[in-house]
């Protein structure tokens, strides 16, 4: 975007002004991409819910209620700003913009297409979690600006579950950090060009035998210090095909799942319970705030589960398109956004689909499922990584002579390195799962007990 | 550009200062809070600022998003602890003045004396260096300050350790409690039997249940 304006106005204006121009334009476009699918995911949200449950949902607003988001913008937008009178008012004011502003904030790092990343941070992993964390401090806000209990007791459920589930999200998403060597999120999609399973190891032996819409040129491991070499790609080198990144993306999605506040985790605001949680004092567009955080929320958190483990704009035929040059690059951006898009609206999807299918869970249940069932299987996931990490790249001289690895090709390594932390994420899972099916106390030990008090 | 960074630099300091002294002179304790955390998240915005992109993230990663939510937790689950009407000064409110101030002294003396002003030149365009990355600090953590590193991870864990000791319930003094459906399904296990008796049984069960 700078060097286009720069060609464009590079004359009339100081430098620094067109940079500041460049990001402002960035940061626009962005946010009302987002906003804009935000319209869109209520819609479809609400579409889909209605098929599954055998309804019909908004079909009277413009063909199929296309714009029936726009006619409840204009509602929140008329709708009275309703302060309770005992209510801590500027806290009460600012919680929406608290818990909103942070989740605009991870849209900048977020990789939309080739070369289509607005901040290429070289911290974004950590960076998206950070600010993550920040809208639990206006979830507080609202729960006790609005002097409610139930607002409260919303609050409190929200912030237990978000800090909750940000372990095991932050722990297997350090796998994929252990895996890729470095936590800069514009590199992700590069680094999962490929083919299923084995990822970008299959190099081409006679450079002028290989086509060349077939080959891309990469350094074998990122950070390396090795010639680029060529390598067998049709962009399907997703993490999600390994067992290290498909066990990673499970305890990923449902962490995500958890601190959007979908479905079968909606307990902060569970209405059969407790009205509707810390946004129960809030009405017109204050409520819309919350509730576009909420979807952008979850749009964003879909993206990152894409780029991180789906291989986000990574898909056949960007690359093949971008060797092409010229403005044949544009269009590998074109399509590798595309991609990207189509992955986000999938895991939207599956997120209705859960919404559909499961019950509401206990608190109780909540906690246990984050603490005793996907920490271990992260922690174990952290473990695969490194093994995995430690066949692919490291020489004999590194493994002090116990292992020698050095004679097998890229792609053989890598084939153990598959089979070795399938095994050990199999078991693993295995074990943990049948450990917590186990029942506490047998059903007639635990009755006797009950009846003895 | 410098300007630019200067101007920013006294907007951010001028509002960490105004936090902090709001965070201390504020009456409601929820409020104080506030104060702090806009002060801790504008410390990360600082850190951004001297392009110490690893330390400005992990300061709101562990002040804003950890620290502050501990701190309101805190605040929230405790009673009584508004303290709109306490007094704010103790009548020995100079002793507190003097002893932070000697401290501060103490610290902020040699550093002003013995450091080296001269900044260094900064980084050719084109060519951009993280000062502080990722991977320099995980490789002095395990390296030069690997002592340090250790020291803190075994204090952390006695703290986890301790935690759990006082929270934890011990096995006799634990007791089940049921969910009402299996409150039900026990009323019915002991109603099939002897109809009779199970009226008086269940309601005594009630009884002692509440």
């Amino acid at each position: 975007m700078t060097d286009i304006l720069r060609s464009l106005i590079g004359n009339a204006l100081p430098d620094w002004l067109i940079v500041l121009i460049a990001y402002l334009l960035v940061t626009v476009i962005v946010l009302l991409f987002a906003v804009g699918n935000f319209i869109m995911m209520v819609w479809a949200e609400r579409r889909v819910v209605a098929r599954m449950q055998d309804r019909l949902g908004p079909n009277r607003v413009g063909p199929a209620g296309l714009l029936q988001p726009i006619a409840d913008a204009v509602k929140m937008f008329t709708k009275e700003d309703i302060v309770p009178r005992t209510a801590d008012r500027w806290v009460h004011l600012l919680a929406p913009v608290v818990s909103l502003a942070p989740v605009a904030l991870m849209l900048a790092v977020i990789p939309w297409g080739r070369g289509w990343e607005p901040v290429d941070l070289h911290v974004a992993i950590l960076y998206i979690l950070a600010v993550s964390a920040v809208s639990g401090v206006g979830l507080m806000m609202a729960g006790w600006g609005s002097n409610n209990k139930f607002a409260l007791l919303g609050a409190m459920r929200a912030v237990a579950q978000l800090v909750s589930y940000e372990i095991p999200a932050v722990i297997s998403l350090l796998a994929i950090v252990i895996l890729v060597g470095g936590m800069s999120l514009a590199q992700l999609p590069y680094l999962q060009a490929g083919v299923p399973l084995l990822g970008a190891s299959i190099i081409c032996g006679d450079p002028s035998g290989c086509a060349s819409w077939l080959y891309s040129t990469t350094t074998l491991f990122p950070g390396s210090t090795q010639a680029p070499v060529q390598v067998l790609d049709v962009g399907l080198g997703w993490l999600v095909f390994t067992p290290v990144g498909l066990l990673g993306f499970a305890i990923f999605f449902i962490a995500a799942l958890a601190e959007g506040e979908r479905t079968p985790f909606d307990i902060p605001e569970a209405d059969s319970e407790i009205v509707a949680g810390y946004m129960t004092e809030y009405s017109g567009m204050k409520f819309a705030v919350f509730y576009i955080a909420q979807y952008i929320l979850n749009f964003t958190l879909a993206a990152l589960a894409a780029t991180a483990f789906l291989g986000g704009w990574q898909g056949p035929g960007v690359a093949a398109l971008a060797s092409m040059g010229g403005p044949w690059i544009h269009a590998a951006a074109a399509l590798s956004a595309i991609y990207l898009l189509a992955k986000i609206w999938v895991l939207f999807f599956v997120m209705i689909w859960l919404r559909g299918a499961f019950p509401r869970l206990r608190v109780d249940q909540l906690m246990d499922f984050a603490w005793k069932l996907l920490l271990p299987l992260a922690l174990v996931n952290i473990g695969s990584a490194a093994l995995v990490v430690s066949i692919t790249q490291w020489t004999g001289a590194q493994w002090g002579g116990l292992v020698n690895l050095d004679a097998l090709t890229t792609w053989q390594r890598q084939l153990i390195a598959v089979a070795v932390s399938a095994i050990i994420n199999g078991a693993a899972t295995y074990w943990i799962l049948s450990i917590n099916q186990r029942p506490v106390l047998e059903p007639e030990a635990r009755d006797e007990e009950w009846a003895a008090t | 550009m410098n300007t630019f960074i200067t101007i920013l630099f006294v907007v951010f300091a001028v509002y960490i200062l105004v936090a902090a002294i709001m965070t201390v002179t504020v009456k409601n304790i929820v409020h104080a809070a506030l104060w702090l955390i806009s002060s801790f998240f504008t410390v990360g915005a600082l850190y951004l600022l001297m392009e110490a992109e690893f330390i400005g993230v992990a300061q709101v990663l562990i002040y804003v998003g950890a620290v502050s939510i501990l701190i309101l937790f805190a605040i929230m689950l405790t009673r009584d602890l508004e303290g709109t009407q306490n007094r704010q000064m103790t009548p020995r409110w100079w002793i507190a003045l003097i002893v932070p101030a000697a401290l501060f002294g103490l610290l902020i003396t040699p550093t002003v004396l013995t450091y080296q002003w001269q900044l260094p030149p900064p980084a050719p365009a084109g060519q951009s260096t993280p000062i502080a990355g990722a991977a320099q600090i995980g490789t002095a953590f395990v390296r030069e300050y690997l002592l340090p590193f250790q020291v803190a991870s075994v204090l952390l864990t006695v703290a986890l350790i301790g935690a759990v000791v006082i929270a934890f319930e011990e096995r006799e003094r634990r007791r089940y409690v049921p969910t009402l459906a299996e409150k039900v399904r026990q009323q019915q296990r002991v109603r099939r039997p002897d109809p009779a008796a199970s009226a008086m049984q269940s309601s005594e069960t009630a009884g002692s249940e509440t």
